[in-house]
């Protein structure tokens, strides 16, 4: 290229900008045009000045377009930054626009279902960022992440479409709250940074926090500090424990790593591991919910607005479960295994039947759903403290099913609020004769959220609990009881899905059947186009999960059996280890799960020190079998 | 003049304000005020002379960045100004930083003060005055330059916290800031003779070195030494605003006009900051000094705890927006205390000090900048109730508004949030054997918490509240000054924290060279 286009190309990025901004506003006069294209070249100019310099590639199998996750997790955060400069005045170009993003965004993440989910990384991407903390971009997607990621690109288009049957004010802030909690929720899924994930972990609550308390019911405002002060304190915990893994790294490696696979390698001494595990877990024990930390649900589902509820119960909810087999399993596996049957006995009692008992005596139905959601993730958080293949990948299943069944819960929920505006079950009763296909749907959608046969539910929930029944993890320490503790744990579980079926079925007898008491309610319209439009692949779901589950099932088993692999190796170690021992770094596994490790940056500067005690250069395992 | 070459970001600020003053007082007054008694020429001439100032800032801020890449000045030429000025590549990073606050809140008053019937011109050579004083306060290398320094930083804030004459509330702010700031100037003059008294030395290198044999004996040069070291510490901290000496902050805050107060919040308290790094690792660097077993160290990590702890507590209890600025300023002071911990332990830490405070720089002046947005034409925005449905109304300010106040709160992806990942992280790194260090790290990091409870509630007013009906509600003003420094601000502040490396390498040279 010559040097006059090369100059021409390096000038353009600068006058483009200049020309967009002096030529987009309408009213101002040649002053103000100027400076504001004075800052979008001042603006272009940091942005050029700033951005990191690249790395060298990461090899991906063939067939993996690096870029895809990278379209999955910014589409939607661009699409929030656009939509700023749509009008304000025209909802319909608004609605359009979030629709196109988020059908795209599904269409994009439909990609990721072309390759198999063999063990290891599929669709990594990794670039430099801020390498003086060791803090790279770097995503990735494996046997988890993936239905958790079409799960988000799923529900979320059915909570916008909701919404908008709902909302008609300030539309174009409820588009950018959904654009920019979609985005963040995603780039949560598949960071395996934990700055990047931090980042997106803390980025999710403010349009939470915007959607609860600008379209919420009551007394949104309350649950909109109550739901950001408690999940922000769990975060600022995580942060903590992150800082210090990351000294401890810096210590033994010699450089700073912020990266997921560089910092499970850690092997800490018990308090600091214990320490470490309680600041991850806090975070993700509130988020889930679980007992005692779920206090923050119920006000925070019953004020949000009906998309709101859903996205919250079918995705964020979900986070806190990943974030649990992520890090807390993935990271400190000998403690979760040590802690798992205390725990484990928290999510029963504490989860499924407190859960449920409570549901039973709700009279508000949204409330009483809520409460089915802690119940609910009880379930899923039992099976991963089971620690083995059928808990872990039934509660992977569950987490699926959970969404499915919930975010159609809250929708339907939705419904009957939008036609009477309460939800006090006593208002109702004998609508199925004037709903008839709104009473089949529930009753559907009931049974799921049981755990009927053929429904999604049973598959979770039957998985769970044959995994806590076969668990070792769970049994009892000692010689004579073994497996005492988890046939007591899974029958209490096995109540609890009777449980279930008493305040589900119960609620549903109480709103649809027996004798139509209330005037009010003989003139209701039954579901309209929009609801059943937004329903219908929740209602499929429900049946394919149920009736088809190897579907979803074969995509996760290889990452769940390395999940648990791992999960056994930590436990051999913590096992082995004494409690005081130093803190040192294991050995790197090497094979298909430490692609796109990050190597240290002064290996390739200088030769490794002669006689060097840096533990850089951990010895690998010969032969480096995975 | 080569002499006179590493100290250029000074001269220029200096020398341009010269003209400038000359210019704001030999010109004519704009159009339309002619006539009017008892004016000065300065009036209606604001938007003009603001334009200048911050031309003269953000020119005195290339100056600085020019100077860094032009290389470390060599010996020849820093000898004539040491010990008194002292321009190394922390100076540097602290000039660009003041200057940059510094045209940020020259702009925002080209805008505030036209709107709120102050339209007159001595404002304009104040703040560049101050800002010289704050740069070389930043520079002093000498107890008789930190003191000369400091109070011409603080009687040009004076003046400007007084500027509305007739207002009982702003003489009270400015008499308030003017008789505290005096008593702990002449606290810290008082340090400083008994320090002269016990090394007989007024540099702080000086100092330092003599200090060393003395802490090894004992006797009455050392308990000299240590009661100049306190009473330094006093004052330091007063401008600092560090509880429990920070009572004036809230009052002088709120009574100020806000474009002073954006001053006082961003360069006062980074001039601030940068003088007790200096002084605390120059003179008092010595390892037993400070030391954590009795030592500095433990004190300023107990004045960091309460001041972030207190400040969050009582900000959350406020009904004014300005005022519950001012205390999360005195939290953030907190933050920055416990990086100068941190850098007890290993010098090159403080590098999270200046990255805290370049972050905190941009976002402060963005918040302040934004609450100016928000009010005109003599209804100012002060109280949470003013703000009342401006997300609705006014959408723009209600966003800008949004965005610095979850860089304060340390939302990501947010300068401000990466300040405090430095600062906490320099913390964890420096807490090796301490437990007490790790504790400061979980209630610092809790802190937050409290902090984001009084940042959401502005959210909460502006975008969830209605105002009352009948009730007076601020409507925003149209400014071009205003708008243009906000848009800078609110790309610093992302920039910054998306893309802070080369802030990161800057911070971390100019700590290295530095103190």
């Amino acid at each position: 290229m010559s040097p006059v286009a090369r100059t021409f190309f390096d000038i353009v990025p600068y006058v483009l900008a200049f020309a967009v901004a002096a030529l987009l506003p309408r009213r101002q006069g040649a002053a103000e045009r100027a400076g504001l294209g004075a800052v979008a070249v001042f603006a272009v100019l940091i942005v050029k000045g700033l951005w990191p310099s690249g790395l060298p590639d990461t090899p991906n199998p063939a067939g993996e377009w690096k870029h895809l996750l990278d379209v999955i997790v910014f589409l939607p955060l661009l699409g929030a930054v656009l939509v700023l400069f749509l009008p304000r005045q025209s909802p319909a170009v608004l609605r359009r626009f979030t629709y196109g993003i988020l059908g795209l965004d599904f269409l994009a993440s439909l990609g990721l279902l072309a390759v198999p989910m063999t063990k290891g990384w599929h669709f990594q991407h990794v670039e430099a960022w801020i390498p003086a903390f060791g803090i790279r971009y770097h995503v990735a997607v494996d046997g988890l992440s993936l239905w958790l990621i079409l799960l988000t690109t799923l529900t979320t288009p059915i909570a916008v479409h909701v919404s908008f049957g709902s909302i008609k004010t300030r539309i174009k802030d409820l588009c950018f709250a959904y654009l920019m909690l979609h985005g963040a929720m995603l780039g949560a899924f598949v960071s395996l940074d934990l700055f990047l994930f931090f980042l997106f972990w803390e980025l999710m609550l403010v349009p939470m926090i915007v959607m609860i308390g600008i379209w919420g019911g009551v007394e949104k405002i309350k649950a909109a500090y109550k739901f950001f002060l408690y999940t922000m304190t769990g975060s600022m915990l995580m942060l903590a424990a992150i800082l210090y893994l990351v000294y401890q790294h810096q210590k033994l490696a010699g450089y700073p790593s912020f990266d997921y696979l560089a910092l499970s390698r850690l092997v800490l001494p018990s308090w600091a591991a214990w320490a470490c595990f309680v600041g991850f877990g806090l975070a993700f024990a509130i988020k889930v919910p679980m007992f005692p930390f779920h206090t923050w649900l119920p006000d925070a589902h019953v004020q949000a607005p009906t998309g709101g509820s859903i996205v919250l119960a079918a995705v964020l909810l979900k986070l806190g479960t990943y974030g649990y087999i992520r890090f807390c399993m993935g990271m400190f596996g000998g403690v979760a295994w040590a802690a798992a049957p205390t725990l484990g006995a928290v999510a029963v009692c504490g989860g499924i039947l407190y859960g449920a008992l409570v549901a039973w005596k709700q009279d508000d139905v949204k409330r009483l759903v809520a409460y089915s959601s802690v119940a609910h993730m009880g379930f899923v958080m039992l099976g991963l403290f089971a620690g083995n293949q059928a808990g872990v990948t039934g509660s992977i299943l569950q987490m699926l099913n959970h969404g499915v069944s919930t975010g159609a819960l809250f929708l339907l929920v939705g419904v009957i609020y939008d036609r009477r505006h309460t939800r006090l079950v006593r208002e109702f009763g004998g609508i199925a004769k004037v709903m008839p296909v709104y009473a089949a749907l529930f009753v559907i959608v009931t049974m799921s959220s049981v755990g009927v046969p053929g429904t999604n539910g049973f598959v979770g929930e039957f998985m769970v609990i044959m995994g806590t029944f076969t668990s070792s993890t769970l049994a009892s320490r000692s010689a004579e009881t073994v497996r005492n503790f988890a046939v007591q744990q899974g029958s209490i579980a096995a109540f609890g899905v009777v449980l279930a079926a008493v305040y589900m079925l119960s609620v549903t007898q109480k709103i649809f059947f027996g004798p139509l008491t209330n005037e009010k309610n003989r003139r209701l319209n039954d579901v309209n186009v929009r609801e059943t439009l937004a329903l219908a692949p929740l209602i499929a779901l429900i049946f394919v999960i149920g009736l088809f589950p190897n579907i979803f099932l074969s995509r996760m088993n290889e990452t769940t059996e390395s999940l648990i692999q791992r999960y056994r190796d930590a436990r051999a170690a913590y096992q082995a280890r004494p409690a005081d021992a130093d803190p040192e770094l294991a050995p790197r596994r090497g094979g298909p799960l430490e692609i796109g490790y990050p190597e240290d940056p002064g290996e390739k500067a200088q030769p490794a020190p002669a006689g060097g005690t840096e533990a850089m250069n951990a010895p690998r395992p010969a032969g480096g079998a995975p | 003049m080569n002499a006179l070459l590493p100290a250029a970001p000074i001269l220029f600020v200096a020398v341009s304000a010269l003209l400038l003053m000359l210019a704001e007082a030999f010109g004519s007054p704009a159009t339309g005020t002619a006539g009017e008694v008892g004016l000065d020429v300065g009036a209606g001439r604001a938007g003009e002379l603001a334009l200048g100032a911050a031309v003269i800032l953000f020119g005195g801020a290339i100056v600085s960045v020019g100077l860094w890449w032009a290389g470390t000045p060599g010996e020849a030429s820093t000898a004539a100004l040491a010990p008194y000025l002292v321009m190394d590549r922390f100076t540097l990073f602290f000039c660009f930083t003041l200057c940059v606050g510094g045209g940020l809140s020259a702009l925002l008053a080209g805008g505030y003060l036209p709107e709120h019937g102050l339209d007159r011109g001595e404002f304009f050579p104040l703040i560049l005055f101050s800002t010289v004083g704050a740069m070389a306060l930043a520079a002093a290398g000498d107890l008789l330059t930190l003191f000369v320094a400091l109070e011409t930083m603080s009687l040009g804030v004076y003046c400007m916290i007084g500027l509305r004459r007739g207002s009982s509330r702003a003489t009270e702010a400015a008499l308030k800031y003017f008789l505290l700031g005096s008593f702990a100037a002449a606290l810290m003059l008082f340090g400083g003779a008994l320090l002269y008294g016990a090394t007989g030395h007024t540099d702080l290198v000086g100092i330092g070195r003599a200090l060393g044999p003395l802490l090894g004996g004992s006797g009455g040069n050392l308990a000299l030494a240590l009661m100049g070291l306190a009473l330094m510490l006093v004052g330091l901290m007063f401008k600092v605003s560090a509880v429990p000496f920070h009572m004036w902050t809230p009052d002088a805050y709120e009574g100020a006009p806000t474009p002073t107060t954006s001053f006082m919040a961003v360069a006062v308290k980074s001039a601030a900051f940068a003088v007790l790094l200096r002084v605390l690792m120059t003179a008092f660097g010595d390892e037993r000094l400070a030391s954590w077993g009795a030592g500095w160290p433990p004190v300023l990590s107990v004045l960091a705890l309460v001041s972030m702890t207190v400040a969050n507590l009582i900000a959350g209890r406020q009904q004014s927006v300005k005022r519950m600025l001012a205390y999360s300023s005195i939290a953030h002071a907190g933050y920055a205390l416990v990086g100068i911990v941190a850098a007890a332990r290993r010098p090159e830490l403080a590098a999270s000090v200046l990255y805290y405070m370049l972050a905190y720089t941009v976002s402060t002046a963005g918040a302040f900048g934004a609450l100016v947005l928000a009010g005109s034409r003599g209804a100012e925005a002060v109280s949470y109730a003013d703000l009342a449905g401006i997300g609705k109304r006014h959408p723009p300010a209600a966003l800008a508004f949004s965005l610095f106040l979850l860089s304060l709160a340390g939302v990501p992806p947010t300068a401000g949030f990466f300040g405090k990942l430095y600062v906490f992280s320099a913390l964890v790194d420096a807490s090796a054997e301490s437990t007490w260090l790790k504790v400061l790290v979980v209630v610092g990091l809790l802190n937050s918490v409290i902090g984001a409870y009084y940042y959401l509630r502005v959210l909460v007013f502006m975008y969830m509240r209605e105002p009352e009906p009948g009730a007076p509600i601020a409507k925003p003003m149209r400014s071009g000054y205003v708008t243009f420094a906000l848009a800078l601000a609110a790309i610093l502040v992302v920039a910054i924290g998306l893309l802070p490396g080369t802030s990161l390498e800057v911070a971390r040279a100019a700590a290295l060279t530095g103190p």
